[in-house]
């Protein structure tokens, strides 16, 4: 078996997966994948976080994220 | 050859798709990769039901009792005789194979037949995911030999420029023919099919395929529900027969 995937560990970025239920509820982090590009990290959020029934799901690059403050700088 | 044909070759090769990515569920590059081989599985095994529901709305149900003895009578491509070793063959299949079943899929809900157009719509959402995973890894470059491969099969499953396939889209059943399936899939797949000779006098047209052989034995038993009972305790065994 062939291994030594470089798109597993050099290439790969971490996205963060954000769904909600209904159209009432707001967007919330449920969890995130890793994955080399966009494409394949919509593929990898819907066969993970799938079980539920949710109306909508986004994801984002956790790069693109902008922190205004993190966990202890308040 | 009917469209009943069509559809039964769908679904046994939908069947064989799940069985073989669901097989590297716990064997793919990265923890991701084994949900969506799982995820991807648990889909198909889901649309090759589907696809067997329909066969009764359609007419005559085209399977034969030598499905029950025989694996060579199951219709299955012969990319999915054997479980796959190397990944290159799974991405091979899912970026390929995968799409040409959906492209085909695509066609029938396209078609004027009112079972295929209704049933079979929702497959086409999911197998987005199968497609953009499939695509995704194709890119990244992978072993030829599985590569052409498939294509190769790709294109006996789409059959000959003037078989059945093309028929039924004269009849307006099918929404596309050979020709167009082949070049839908060099569309998405944003390559050109390689050069690949496919000997049509050799062809089945039931199974749509041109080599000989069939489905491994282990598999065959294991869709029978042999496997199953082997490993059954020797009181079920007695309370069984």
């Amino acid at each position: 078996m062939s291994t030594g995937y470089k798109r597993v560990s050099g290439d790969a970025v971490e996205y963060e997966v954000f769904a909600r239920k209904a159209r009432v509820d707001p967007l919330h982090l449920v969890g995130s994948v890793v994955a080399p590009d966009a494409d394949l990290a919509m593929a990898y959020a819907r066969a993970t976080y799938d079980e539920e029934r949710w109306c909508e799901m986004a994801i984002v690059r956790k790069d693109d994220v902008i922190r205004l403050w993190s966990p202890g700088e308040t | 050859m009917s469209l009943s044909d069509l559809v039964l070759s769908l679904a046994d090769n939908k069947q064989m798709l799940g069985l073989r990515y669901a097989e590297w569920a716990t064997r793919a590059p990265s923890l991701e990769a084994d949900i969506a081989a799982a995820a991807m599985g648990l889909d198909d095994l889901g649309h090759s039901r589907v696809l067997y529901g329909c066969l009764e709305p359609l007419g005559a149900d085209p399977r034969e009792p030598e499905r029950e003895s025989d694996a060579g009578a199951i219709r299955n491509l012969a990319y999915f005789d054997e479980p796959w070793t190397e990944w290159s063959q799974f991405v091979a299949a899912n970026a390929i194979l995968d799409t040409s079943f959906t492209l085909m899929i695509e066609s029938c809900v396209g078609g004027s037949v009112e079972v295929l157009r209704h049933r079979l719509r929702k497959m086409l959402m999911e197998e987005r995911y199968h497609f953009l995973h499939g695509r995704s890894w194709l890119r990244s470059g992978i072993d030829n030999t599985a590569l052409v491969r498939a294509w190769q099969e790709a294109l006996e499953f789409f059959g000959p420029p003037d078989g059945e396939v093309e028929q039924l889209h004269r009849e307006g059943k099918l929404a596309v023919g050979p020709a167009e399936l082949r070049t839908r899939l060099e569309e998405q797949l944003e390559t050109k099919a390689p050069k690949v000779t496919v000997h049509w006098n050799l062809w089945d047209p039931k199974r749509r395929r041109t080599a000989e052989g069939a489905i491994d034995e282990h598999t065959f038993g294991m869709l029978r529900g042999l496997e199953e009972k082997k490993y059954a305790p020797p009181t079920a065994k007695q309370a069984a027969s």
